[in-house]
């Protein structure tokens, strides 16, 4: 790409694509907006009038908002948490020679392919159901009363099956980067006198690094929009004690027909999802240079 | 501090025996070379020494202590890599400082050591800069910084310069043996290039195959090769072995004779041959000679100004006193 004609030669021919996706992310968003500034329910046919910032004030001042926003947080962050460390663990044991190393390297990354709503039904009906579920089961042969997962920790037990399924990603990235770390470096930090907690520290850890961030930014953009989960689990509840910000503007457009407000929630979760974005790349993206 | 004893060392991978029980005693302060040809055992018998590899039977003693079992951080024993195994997300400061905080040393200690290696091996301007800034010489001088902070028993080094180019080969050579005058400390170092053995040993440890063929220093072993591998082995340009009828002559199965030690001449000799590729290093000159019947030239070595010529008829007379006669199971006679 160094002489002139060959740049503009470049730029005409990527131009389709980026026209597409341009289109492809500006229609959508332009009706959004457009949606956002009318009185637009479903229940109430008839003229659609501009209402300005109404829509707005009324999602925002919805005490459901401040809860949505809480546990988006807390479910990106928790999910975050377990999974970069649990992955990185996994990683370490994963990358130890082991007998039938390949078999269990497959095992730990299936979940990846089980789809959302099947592994969260699963959870829901085999594992946590109170009654015939397995850890109720376990309570019972342990003398224990079980656990209602849904009603007593909603939020914990989406984070945890949502934590399952992200779990083989992180340590899929994890692995690659273990496999590329130096043995011979291993070798030299073990002479120059650290011991596994040091060398996990200050060799293993910083190689990582890039890698962690990788699974961050990209993680973090997915568990934004976490949604099959909560639709087939607790449906948000109880209360809005599982309900995130996409469950939120969901339940405003199609449960209370309100497409103007649902699309102001639209409109205020992209502007929340683009700060936590730049705040991301602002505290960490700088592992990505060099 | 620095007598590194091994008593019957084995070390095998499976059922491959890549060392057959080995012994050999590195005395202190010396400088001692393993050479011999790539993968005969060389830098598995250095990580044997290190910890870095367990010995399948046999005792290791540093300083008369058995250290078979100690893990490698306890035998007091630094390793250069051939690959260097800096850490390349830290400064060159925190790399030679990284052995010293383990060991648990205050900062000011650190920055003091650190200073101290840095100005004896010319890294002061780079302590700021990471590993990746640096060229090939730098980064082999701030492995070698790592390793001299922690003022260890003995340095071990594994074919450390063979990732440099030759001229920069040459002067880290130099700054190698000069550490070594300058610390006295014990030093084991692997390298294929019999050159480097020559030139920087006290003693050199010619290997193959996981056996040690002969133990001696660089003069000793070029004098006197104990047999026909060491013979073929040390030397440069090498040693011409004959075999057959000329040996059988002498009494021996295998006879050898070093280029300096053959008289060429245009008109008379004991053989005749015919000129092949000539080098001319300057100083000198080596010919390649055709016997008849021979497949592998002989090679001569005359002074820097001659007038041969490719093809031009020749004839080799031995120097008899410096002829090396081999047995059939090629050693010395
Ligand atoms: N970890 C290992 N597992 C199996 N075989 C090995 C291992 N390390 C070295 N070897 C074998 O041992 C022999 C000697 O290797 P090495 O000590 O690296 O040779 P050198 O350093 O002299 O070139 C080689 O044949 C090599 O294949
Ligand atoms: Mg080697």
């Amino acid at each position: 790409m160094a002489t002139q004609h060959s740049r503009a030669a470049a730029r005409l021919m990527i131009s389709p694509s980026v026209i597409l996706l341009l289109g492809w992310m500006l229609i959508p968003l332009g009706l959004t907006l457009y949606f956002s500034f009318l009185r637009y329910n479903l229940l109430m046919p008839g003229a659609n009038p501009f209402v300005g910032w109404e829509n707005y004030s009324y999602f925002l001042s919805d005490p459901a908002f401040k809860a949505a926003i809480v546990n988006t947080l807390l479910l990106v962050v928790g999910v975050l948490v377990i999974t970069v460390v649990g992955g990185t663990l996994l990683a370490i044991l994963l990358d130890q020679a082991m007998w039938g190393q390949g078999i269990v390297r497959i095992l730990v990354i299936a979940p990846f392919f089980v789809m959302p709503t099947v592994s969260a039904l699963v959870w829901k009906n085999m594992f946590m159901n109170p009654v015939n579920g397995l850890f109720a089961h376990l309570a019972k042969f342990l003398g224990l009363p079980p656990f209602d997962f849904f009603a007593a920790a909603p939020l914990a037990s989406i984070i945890g099956i949502v934590s399952w399924q992200w779990l083989p990603f992180a340590t899929l990235i994890l692995l690659t980067a273990m496999q590329s770390l130096d043995s011979e470096r291993l070798e030299a930090a073990e002479m120059d006198g650290a011991g596994p907690l040091s060398r996990f520290w200050y060799m293993v850890l910083p190689h990582l690094s890039r890698a962690i961030t990788v699974v961050i930014l990209i993680q973090t953009i997915f568990l934004l929009s976490v949604f099959a989960e909560i639709l087939v689990t607790t449906n948000g509840g109880p209360g809005n004690a599982s309900t995130n910000l996409t469950y939120l503007v969901y339940a405003e457009s199609l449960l209370r027909f309100d497409v103007g407000t649902g699309s102001a929630g639209g409109v205020v979760a992209i502007i929340l999802a683009n700060i936590v974005a730049i705040f991301l790349m602002r505290m960490i993206g700088k592992n990505l240079d060099a | 501090m620095g007598r590194i004893t091994l008593d019957k060392v084995r070390k095998a991978f499976g059922d491959v025996e890549v060392i057959p029980p080995l012994d050999l005693t590195i005395e202190e302060g010396e400088f001692v070379v393993f050479v011999g040809p790539s993968g005969c055992g060389k830098s598995t018998l250095l990580r044997l020494i290190a910890g870095l590899e367990d010995v399948s039977s046999g005792e290791i003693r540093i300083d008369g202590q058995n250290a078979t079992d100690l893990p490698p951080a306890k035998r007091r024993l630094a390793m250069v890599f051939q690959s260097y195994a800096l850490y390349p997300h830290m400064t060159v400061r925190k790399n030679i400082a990284f052995p010293l905080k383990m060991a648990g040393l205050d900062q000011a200690a650190q920055d003091k050591k650190v200073e101290g290696a840095a100005s004896v091996l010319n890294l002061t301007d780079y302590l700021e800069r990471r590993p990746g800034q640096l060229s090939g010489g730098q980064r082999q001088r701030v492995a070698i910084g790592r390793a001299i902070v922690r003022e260890p028993a003995a340095f071990l080094f594994d074919e450390p310069l063979s990732n440099l180019d030759a001229a920069l080969r040459v002067g880290m050579r130099m700054e190698i043996s000069e550490l070594h005058e300058r610390l006295k400390t014990t030093m084991i170092y692997v390298t294929h290039d019999q050159v480097e053995a020559m030139t920087m040993a006290d003693k050199i440890v010619v290997l193959r195959a996981g056996n040690i063929e002969q133990v001696g220093s660089p003069l000793e072993l070029y004098r006197a090769p104990r047999n026909v591998f060491v013979a073929g082995f040390i030397g440069s340009p090498k040693m011409n072995l004959i075999d057959g009828e000329e040996a059988a002559k002498r009494n021996a199965h295998t006879i050898g004779i070093r280029p300096e030690h053959i008289t060429p001449s245009p008109d008379a000799g004991t053989w005749e041959g015919t000129v092949g590729v000539a080098e001319h290093l300057g100083s000198d000159t080596f010919f390649h000679v055709h016997l008849p019947g021979r497949e592998e030239p002989m090679t001569v070595r005359a002074g820097g100004e001659v007038s041969l010529h490719h093809g031009d008829k020749i004839f080799l007379t031995p120097d008899e006193t410096q002829l090396h006669r081999f047995d059939a199971q090629g050693l010395r006679i």
